[in-house]
């Protein structure tokens, strides 16, 4: 394949692999603890099945012995919580800790009050784990497709065991709302569906106390992983698609916007238009949307513009490359354009040897295998698990605006004549807020996607970064960016440490999205003033290098004020502020401070 | 193709499934040598009841036979019809040929 490369193409995907030969990609770094798997049932196939599934992250589990649920919901020093278990599975059936709902299982008259007593109680226990976890992944009780309760009646209200079911489903999700950031509550009954009629294993059950298929924990080691990567950061960004039989039928070339399969009353018009539409969800998720396409543009533009049923605007996308040249190639550029890592990228086309070509020359790059059927488009594009995300921020949501708005920017310092007019001409200002319940998510978020800008790569979870900004000594200042051409949302991080009479910046955190435009020092301000009102002597920075964050290192050395130490003992350079002297706001950069 | 190699063609394929779910020291070789019960068996008991009950209902999907294993007393026992691959086919395959000769 690689012998029909281009030069360019060849060095495009050079550069793009280049940082992260030798070593996985980040989203396959293993996970940092063992996941404890809490169940009233034989949990042991399902421990294996998370212990040897080769997709990210990587799991070490530790199964409490079935039937014990409350013990090691409510007793950190149990025996499943060994040095290093920080997450928990926490699975069972609900006649198996909900004793009011076995008899109504058993058909005796329900009594609700008892069982929603019950209910609250099993999600408090579990509320307390999540308080000593960085994670519970609980999923929604079910009961097997042969218990048909009351029949017809089974749907009635505080009658019907189907009723009752979906009502301690949603007490639970209503009672663990407080706990949001740690506890996710996972559909598990798609898992049943998708396992078929054997889903519930009588012989498994009688003989080992399993009471589903492997099939179904298959399904479940599906859904716990991708939001075990969700949480780590790992969720795709950006979905790059081809154009002609993969966003509409037809090659539009040849056939003009008017020949084209889109909408209408054909069954094939009507799919296209629906996995347009799926597309266009995802934009409402904060994912981004990309054409990568061999074709002629002003063909195409004329499509988006002229046809009638088109569901996407050229708008819905943040980069596009439609031209004759190598996809790979294609697809490094939009990438760099966007300051996304290749390791965001999922790319859709309905031919097999593009894909088989993407998949040889980008590895990074997730490419589905994808329906030779065009009626299971809409299908296959809902069932990706990649972009499970532990929580949308409104950055994520108007992702798509701001990298409009960072178009107008390039356009604009194409026009003036140095960086510092351009930056003049931007009317930068920097919202200073503290750590809050209502940044903590977005927070969490940067800290877990940042790669470049990122002084110490520390992953954290919401309730673990929550802690650890309160701790003795401690202050965290998020960052919103916003200019003339709009608002960039909370983009950087960064804290700070009293220790004794220095002052340690332990995280300096910033979106590639706004790097280079002066606020890192003003972050660096920011931190710095602070250590001298506290009367601090001088403030340290050690850089933890990764494969990627060397633009962090660069922007420290570029900086007259910090003294650079190298520390062999240490795992990077350490670099000393002296406080003696004021580290100013650079010019033309508006600071608005709260708390 | 007989019954006795339909019948280890199904279990080949039961172990390749099982295999994929198991930790290298625990996998099972497509040996009729390979021992399920006792000792020097590399599955635990659960991993045999996997096998096992893995196995009815690839027979019973690809072969169109119910068999019934799992209600065997002596399924478990070191010289019952689990003890090794071997036994479990010639097993397996007895039960097959039995029930053909009731039909």
């Amino acid at each position: 394949m690689s012998e029909s490369l281009s030069g360019t193409t060849a060095e495009l995907v050079a550069r793009a692999a280049a940082p992260l030969s030798g070593r996985p990609p980040e989203t396959a770094a293993p996970s940092r603890g063992g996941i404890a798997v809490i169940s009233d049932f034989n949990s042991g196939n399902l421990a294996r099945l998370l212990d040897e599934d080769p997709s990210p992250p990587a799991l070490r589990t530790e199964s409490a012995s079935f039937g014990e649920v409350f013990p090691p919901l409510l007793d950190p020093r149990h025996a499943c919580w060994k040095d290093g278990t920080d997450a928990a599975v926490v699975w069972t059936r609900p006649e198996g800790v909900i004793p009011a709902f076995r008899e109504a299982l058993e058909l005796q008259r329900p009594d609700c009050d008892r069982i929603a007593a019950e209910v609250d109680a099993f999600a408090d226990a579990v509320i307390q784990l999540a308080g000593r976890t960085r994670c519970v992944i609980l999923p929604t009780w079910t009961v097997p497709a042969h218990e048909r309760g009351w029949g017809m009646q089974d749907m009635r209200s505080s009658i019907g065991v189907a009723n009752l079911l979906a009502r301690m489903n949603l007490q639970v999700a209503d009672r663990l709302e407080g706990a949001r950031r740690s506890v996710f509550q996972l559909n598990a009954q798609p898992w049943l569906e998708r396992a078929g009629r054997r889903a519930f294993d009588s012989k498994l059950w009688y003989i080992a106390k399993v009471p589903f298929a492997n099939a179904v924990f298959q399904e479940a080691v599906k859904d716990i992983k991708s939001a075990l990567l969700g949480l780590e950061g790992g969720a795709r960004k950006l979905v790059i698609v081809d154009l002609d039989d993969t966003l509409w039928g037809g090659i539009v070339g040849d056939v003009g916007w008017e020949g084209l399969q889109l909408g209408g009353h054909s069954p094939l018009g009507e799919a296209f238009a629906d996995f347009q539409r799926g597309l266009k969800a995802l934009l409402r998720r904060g994912i981004l949307l990309a054409i990568v396409s061999k074709n002629e543009e002003a063909a195409v533009l004329e499509a988006f513009k002229k046809h009638p049923e088109m569901q996407l605007a050229l708008d819905d996308f943040s980069a596009r490359r439609i031209n004759w040249n190598d996809k790979a190639a294609n697809i490094v550029e939009v990438v760099e354009e966007l300051n996304l890592g290749l390791q965001s990228v999922v790319f859709i086309d309905d031919n097999p040897l593009e894909r088989g070509r993407v998949r040889e020359m980008l590895p990074e790059v997730l490419v589905p295998e994808w329906p030779a059927q065009k009626m299971l488009y809409r299908q296959a594009l809902a069932e990706l698990r990649c972009f499970d995300a532990p929580s949308v921020s409104s950055e994520d949501l108007d992702r798509t605006r701001m990298y409009a708005a960072e178009r107008r920017r390039e356009a604009l310092k194409e026009r003036l004549s140095s960086p510092d007019d351009w930056l003049r001409t931007l009317e930068l200002r920097v919202r200073v807020e503290p750590l809050r319940d209502a940044n903590l998510p977005r927070a969490a978020q940067l800290f877990n996607k940042t790669n470049q800008m990122n002084l110490s790569t520390r992953r954290m979870s919401e309730g673990e970064l929550a802690r650890w900004a309160s701790g003795e000594g401690r202050r965290l200042w998020t960052f919103r960016v916003a200019d003339r051409f709009g608002d960039s949302g909370l983009t950087g991080i960064v804290s700070l440490e009293a220790r004794g009479d220095r002052g340690v910046i332990v995280d300096l955190v910033l979106s590639c999205r706004v790097f280079g435009r002066r606020i890192e020092d003003a972050m660096l301000h920011v931190a710095l003033r602070h250590a001298r009102r506290l009367g601090l002597g001088r403030v340290e920075a050690v850089y933890v290098p990764t494969a990627k964050n060397k633009p962090c290192l660069d922007f420290l050395r570029g900086r007259s004020g910090p003294q650079e130490i190298d520390q062999e003992v240490e795992a990077g350079p350490r670099f000393v502020w002296d406080l003696s002297r004021e580290h100013r706001l650079p010019d033309g950069l508006q600071l608005e401070e709260e708390g | 193709m007989d019954h006795r190699s339909r019948v280890e063609a199904v279990i080949h394929r039961v172990v390749d499934e099982l295999n994929a779910q198991l930790p290298k020291p625990q996998r099972l070789e497509k040996s009729p040598e390979t021992v399920l019960v006792g000792e020097r068996a590399r599955l635990d008991s659960l991993g045999l009841v996997n096998l096992v009950v893995a196995l009815e209902q690839r027979i019973e999907d690809e072969l169109g036979a119910t068999v019934v294993l799992t209600e065997d007393p002596e399924l478990l026992s070191e010289g019952g019809p689990c003890s090794t691959l071997g036994r479990l086919a010639d097993h397996l395959t007895e039960l097959l040929t039995r029930r053909e000769s009731h039909v």
